[in-house]
């Protein structure tokens, strides 16, 4: 009895914490309802400033901007209007939901009204550009008191909806937010690098983009062709010469050498693996490009394709030995044991049954070889000599990575458009590789299944 | 497997009248080729490493000095080639952040570990998960930039870079911390759970504990990219060298990480006296990446007895 009696205190009393809770959240719920007829944002182009509430985001037709001569009206993009409005609908959803004890479908719209002031500060850049085109250039936006307030409250809200349903679910319902970071970080990633890029690939023209062969910022002249090149080439040396040398390592390691030798150079091929692309770039600058010099007199500086490729092909080693060495300790000691008392030498037991057993776990980390090395920037930028030139063995070459990071501190206008073009291209490159990983790495689980 | 093959090798030529063996007939030159060239390998690879960390220690340790350690720097005068701000710099960006993605990774691998259940929402995470850490750290250096420099108006400072860095290294965490999540016994999870305890209760008490020094080893991990990364800060953190005076000043304000600093020396390098300000820097930051590399085996080693 006494047990039941205290169970129906502790009941009591944490229905009136969940009151309280409830209270509070549609407390701060109304208060960003509210919010949407305050000053919410501050537009200033030039000497022209336009103090903004949520409401004038939604129902105003543009800025009227003057300069000068010229007076035109800038438009609001359409994402703002529908940011702003949706704030307050949709804390006002969250107050609603919670006062008829919704909690999950409250947070949800309370987190979705906290969401909203980061897309109008993301769609901001619209405007920006659209008055760049107006040749104003000094374009200041001020965030004011309700845009921060719609933010946090919403989620104070959506935490206070959650909890009311318990610390379990709250705890799920955060760690779940967080898991969702990924998705969320891929998608703007993706958005950003497409919008960034496609302008100035619409303007250059597609094909002169990424065909043209020649590169020269100074007479707006944009071809891709010679860095598309370099870095297909570049990665293929690298592959050609890192891929054999990497597999028969891991062969070593796995297959031949004593427990004792593998313990000592697998830690260090570790650490080859975390020496930063930097370290990399100046050892090459100082050792392999006058090596090269040296081997070719009078028909190279030294600065090359060759030594970009050297450099890479060391640089993807270490991940070519690690993902073979998983792969070949995958196959089971059974095929070896077949093979071998079947009469095959231990030797031909690993070429002929123990690495093709392990086929698509090498493929896998092959690609991720290419995608190492396709991605690679600093070390190349050091080893290169980064001239737009078709590439050639012991030219000098500027690959994908380095045409950004080259001119990416100086470039304006198209220049710098056609920069964010480049990481476009780059951009893709890398999915394609990123989602053959994916497509291999998931038919060889399927196949160790 | 070894015994055999030096068996073979020592045989004495087939006599006619003796029966063969099996073994003994086949030809072993080729196994002899592909054996030397394996070794071959191997050899390449090892000397590449000890070339490369022998040559930059041998050229860059005797140049570490306090002073070179302790002092500022400066392009133009002589007597201030320290890097004491690029290492203030560099720790900052590392504190940072780890503050913003140590959080986040680890609650999403414990999401991924003791709640999801197969479906498409998890699908899409490992999938983002895997596309992220595909990612070359130029792509991430140029979104940073347009996003958080230009976007949030952060310009460049060393908030944009440990931003775009929170991003970077978001992959490691997650992945490393499930592998430790995975690896506390499920006996040890279902004892709590038959006592009672909640399932949140569950993970901080029991399986947060218990996969600590894998937890830890992720954070390490993450550590030794953020310290060895560049290409991701050149846009967003800048390459400026001021001494910092103050935290909340200096981390809104542009600063060179040590990578940078490398790259700006090793560039910029006419003399030999300056070559060895670059040599010192790359020393230090393999010592760096030395440590907390051997720290994360240490830790593993740890995980896998306890």
């Amino acid at each position: 009895m006494g047990i039941s009696m205290s169970d129906l205190t502790a009941q009591k009393r944490l229905e009136k914490v969940n009151l309280i809770k409830r209270i509070i959240a549609m407390v701060l719920g109304a208060g960003s309802v509210v919010m949407f007829f305050l000053p919410y944002a501050q537009f200033v182009f030039k000497d022209t400033k336009y103090v903004t509430s949520g409401l004038d985001l939604l129902i105003a037709s543009g800025f009227r901007v003057e300069t000068g001569t010229v007076s035109a009206l800038v438009g609001i993009p359409v994402l703002i209007r529908i940011a702003a409005v949706a704030g307050a609908v949709f804390a006002l959803a969250g107050a609603v939901l919670i006062f008829f004890k919704r909690p999950v479908l409250s947070g949800l719209s309370f987190v979705l009204s906290a969401v909203t002031p980061l897309v109008v500060l993301l769609s901001t850049a619209g405007i920006q550009a659209d008055v760049t085109a107006l040749n104003i250039s000094n374009v200041t936006v001020g965030y004011m008191a309700p845009f921060v307030y719609v933010l946090a409250a919403g989620l104070a809200c959506a935490v206070l909806a959650l909890s009311t349903q318990g610390v379990e679910k709250l705890a799920r319902a955060i760690f779940l937010t967080f898991a969702c970071v990924s998705i969320a970080a891929v998608l703007t990633i993706t958005v950003y690098i497409f919008s960034a890029g496609i302008p100035a690939m619409a303007q250059i023209g597609v094909f002169r983009f990424l065909f043209g062969t020649t590169w020269d910022a100074s007479t707006e002249q944009f071809g891709i062709l010679p860095l598309i090149l370099a870095s297909i080439c570049g990665t293929a040396g690298a592959i050609v010469i890192g891929v054999p040398i990497g597999i028969l390592t891991a062969v070593f390691l796995t297959e031949i050498a004593k427990p004792k030798v593998a313990k000592i150079i697998h830690p260090a091929i570790e650490l080859l693996a975390g020496i930063p692309s930097v370290v990399y770039g100046f050892f090459g600058m100082l050792v392999i490009v006058p090596a090269i010099r040296a081997v070719f007199p009078g028909k190279t500086i030294g600065d090359s394709l060759l030594a970009a490729i050297i450099i890479l092909a060391i640089m993807v080693i270490p991940t070519i030995v690690n993902v073979t060495e998983n792969a070949l300790r995958a196959v089971p000691k059974s095929y070896r044991e077949a093979s071998l008392g079947l009469g095959a030498t231990p030797i031909k037991t690993i070429f002929k049954v123990t690495i093709p057993a392990a086929r698509s776990g090498i493929l896998s980390g092959v690609i991720l070889g290419v995608g190492r090395a396709i991605g690679e920037t600093m070390a190349v930028i050091m080893v290169a000599g980064n001239v737009a030139n078709m590439p050639t063995l012991l030219g000098t070459t500027r690959f994908l990575t380095t045409g950004i990071a080259m001119e990416m501190s100086y470039a304006s206008g198209l220049h710098r458009q056609a920069l964010f073009a480049i990481g476009l291209v780059l951009f893709i490159f890398i999915m394609i590789v990123n989602i053959s990983f994916t497509v291999i790495s998931r038919k060889g689980a399927k196949v160790n299944a | 497997m070894r015994s055999n093959t030096a068996a073979v090798q020592t045989a004495q030529p087939p006599q006619p009248h003796k029966p063969q063996s099996l073994y003994r007939k086949k030809s072993h030159k080729s196994d002899i080729v592909l054996r030397v060239v394996i070794y071959t390998a191997t050899v390449i690879t090892v000397a590449a490493l000890i070339g490369i960390i022998g040559y930059i220690l041998w050229n860059g340790v005797p140049h570490i000095t306090w002073s070179f350690l302790s002092s500022a720097y400066s392009e133009t005068r002589e007597s201030m080639k320290g890097i004491l701000p690029m290492i203030i710099n560099t720790l900052y960006i590392v504190v940072i952040t780890l503050l913003i993605s140590a959080p986040i990774g680890i609650s999403a691998a414990i999401y991924l570990t003791q709640y999801a259940k197969q479906g498409k929402l998890v699908r899409a995470i490992r999938f983002t998960t895997e596309v992220l850490s595909g990612i070359p750290s130029i792509i991430f250096g140029l979104f940073g930039y347009t996003v958080f420099c230009i976007l949030f108006r952060l310009q460049t400072s060393i908030i944009a870079g440990c931003l775009t860095m929170a991003i970077c290294v978001l992959p490691t965490i997650i992945r490393t911390t499930e592998e430790a999540l995975l690896a506390v016994p499920g006996s040890y999870k279902e004892g709590a759970l038959a006592l009672g305890a909640g399932k949140f209760r569950v993970i901080m008490g029991i399986v947060l504990p218990c996969a600590m020094p894998g937890v830890l080893t992720a954070v390490i991990l993450a550590m030794g990219r953020i310290v060895g990364e560049s290409a991701a800060l050149l846009f967003t953190s800048g390459l400026s060298y001021n001494m910092p005076n103050g935290f909340f000043s200096q981390i809104m304000s542009s600063g060179r990480t040590l990578t940078l600093h490398l790259y700006q020396t090793a560039r910029e390098a006419a003399s030999p006296d300056a070559l060895s300000i670059a040599f010192a820097t790359a020393s230090v930051l393999l010592i760096f990446i030395f440590i907390l590399n051997r720290l994360a085996s240490l830790l593993s080693k740890v995980l896998k007895k306890g």
